[in-house]
């Protein structure tokens, strides 16, 4: 599965998903005027909400800048605050987490894509930062999160997954398999949005049934990402509908390069 | 486009169900970076008026001299069949429903000492100490007719009219407030003879649902309410840990830390904790309004544990953050 043949490495990163030759008939069918300025208001309100949401986050990461070891959420860790390296693997995770949320903006806007290098340096950086800071600090906080073993079992499941799709993500890259590092970048950010999913879930579900604190975060410690990797998944399925589904004779031109699934 | 953030609008369309322009729950209350199990007042948060529980000796003396505030002191162990704690229900007469009153407080009429036709004592109640003197006259049937002023020096002043009966040891009668344009003008009260003694073993025993007085209305209009939760653990005997604690109702953990002051006789000054145990509560008798040098080690460590999980869970509990 190599390079494609006839796609220049700029061309090949300008589309999500990423471009492959299309029979002429479904590029004919995509766009009439009305339908692009109702996708246009969509997405510009899902950005708006999507930025709102950031906000808020950002609003959570602050609280955290004091580094006190009794703020917020640490007022509730207390018997583990004092365990070796906690508080460095709080805070790292606290704040390179949330940088990591930014990635969607350029990530997967396919006219940023078309600046040269953008989204190869963002992208490393999305990946190191996880690979390297959010994710395994996210495992260490995990072995110690609140609830019990079910919910230290949830964490730690996400940080290992979140880690793992980044890896598989950036090798394909790597290997130049354009499609799969978008499936896994999918899956990979589905679970960097737990960390929105998760306090959302918490929200919606206290509001409706007004539940014990500790079995509302057992239950979103599990929700909050399962959630996300389902309606990845979906996305998955719905982004690549069109390969899965070539017609005859584009599937003969495909065969040869492009069949890796 | 863009087509991923379809998924990230999604759940940012979740994420905005919350409530953003909540402002921020009580930014007065303390954090509990400052709460040392010492520094934590009883009662909720909330309440700013609450009487710091360490305040230093020297400090509530300063405080009692201020504001005239009688000590603390039992009476005197005597054959006086008419000293000692009359303990009931202080009941609005007359009211201005327009300031928001209190109907009924426990409260605590100390007489402390008779000599002639002299009355000297104490009342506590809804976090007032206030002293009293007064005369003393004998009526029909072995009956005294007493007539107690306080000071007149605080807006919660007034005088008590009242009939003392050594033999069923009741005190009944009334009593009227100096400021006229208080909430409450006239209250009446039929008071029994009580005995005190802090016992670290008395629990809440069953509470079922209690609705807390001012309490939040959910949106399904249920009332905000004190559980059986609240009286789950003695945090007067024994040490708790955060599992024993993590996953109860806010209004449970602020219960179960003044049950502890409760249980020291503290008469509280926070609406919801006053209506709670006045009411709930049987065995409580208000005595005193600084219990703090009389709290255990482990009631202290356990005040310190509570507050946090109460702080935390009235800023974080519903809201999106933390």
């Amino acid at each position: 599965m190599g390079v494609r043949p006839g796609v220049s490495p700029s061309a090949r990163a300008t589309v999500f998903p990423p471009a492959i030759p299309r029979p002429a008939a479904a590029v004919k069918a995509k766009s009439s005027a009305p339908t692009k300025l109702w996708a246009a208001i969509f997405w510009t309100a899902i950005l708006f909400v999507y930025t709102y949401t950031l906000w808020l986050m950002l609003r959570i990461v602050l609280q955290y800048t004091s580094l006190r070891p009794d703020v917020a959420f640490l007022e509730i860790k207390q018997d583990y605050i004092d365990i070796p390296g906690y508080r460095l693997a709080f805070f790292t995770h606290v704040f390179s987490s949330g940088f990591v949320l930014l990635a969607a903006y350029s990530q997967f806007s396919a006219k940023l894509r078309r600046i040269p290098g953008l989204h190869k340096w963002l992208g490393r950086l999305y990946a190191y930062i996880v690979i390297f800071l959010a994710g395994p600090t996210g495992l260490f906080i995990g072995f110690f999160a609140n609830g019990g073993i079910s919910s230290r079992i949830a964490f730690c499941l996400l940080a290992v997954l979140w880690v793992s799709f980044t890896i598989l993500a950036l090798l394909k890259m790597r290997a130049r398999q354009v499609q799969d590092h978008a499936r896994w970048m999918v899956r990979s950010y589905a679970l960097a949005l737990s960390a929105i999913t998760l306090r959302a879930w918490k929200v919606a579900i206290i509001a409706l049934f007004h539940p014990h604190p500790m079995d509302v975060y057992r239950i979103v410690a599990w929700l909050g990402w399962v959630g996300n990797l389902i309606a990845a998944e979906l996305l998955i399925l719905y982004l690549f509908r069109r390969r899965a589904r070539p017609t005859p004779k584009t599937r003969a031109q495909l065969l040869p390069t492009e069949v890796h699934l | 486009m863009i087509r991923v953030t379809l998924l990230v609008g999604l759940i940012a369309a979740l994420a905005s169900c919350n409530k953003p322009s909540a402002p921020q729950a009580n930014a007065a209350m303390p954090k509990s970076a400052e709460v040392s199990a010492a520094a934590v007042s009883p009662e909720s948060a909330s309440a700013p008026q609450v009487t710091k529980v360490n305040a230093s000796p020297a400090e509530s003396g300063a405080t009692q001299d201020k504001q005239n505030i009688a000590p603390d002191a039992k009476p005197v162990a005597s054959s006086d069949q008419r000293l000692g704690y009359y303990v009931g229900y202080f009941e609005a007469t007359e009211e201005d429903d327009a300031k928001d009153p209190m109907y009924s407080n426990k409260i605590n009429v100390s007489i402390d000492s008779i000599s002639g036709d002299t009355v000297t004592g104490h009342s506590v109640c809804a976090g007032n100490n206030r002293p009293f003197s007064g005369t003393l006259k004998q009526g029909k049937d072995g009956v005294f007719d007493l007539v107690l002023k306080e000071p007149g020096d605080d807006k919660s002043d007034g005088v008590f009219t009242c009939n003392l009966d050594p033999k069923a040891r009741t005190l009944k009668g009334e009593w009227v407030a100096n400021d006229k344009k208080a909430a409450v003008t006239k209250r009446s009260y039929e008071l029994a003879y009580t005995t005190f003694k802090y016992n670290p073993r008395q629990v809440l025993g069953s509470i079922g649902e209690a609705e807390v007085y001012g309490g939040k209305m959910s949106r399904r209009g249920k009332i905000e309410a004190i559980t059986d939760d609240a009286g789950k653990y003695n945090a007067s005997v024994r040490v708790l840990k955060s599992h024993d604690v993590e996953n109860m109702y806010k209004r449970d953990l602020e219960v179960m830390r003044n049950t502890i002051y409760a249980r020291h006789g503290y008469s509280f000054r926070n609406r919801a904790m006053r209506d709670f145990f006045d009411n709930y509560v049987e065995w409580y008798v208000p005595v005193s309004t600084d219990v703090s040098h009389e709290l255990t080690d482990v009631e202290k460590k356990n005040i310190e544990l509570l507050k946090r999980y109460e702080d935390h869970a009235s800023t974080y509990y519903d809201r999106f953050g933390r």
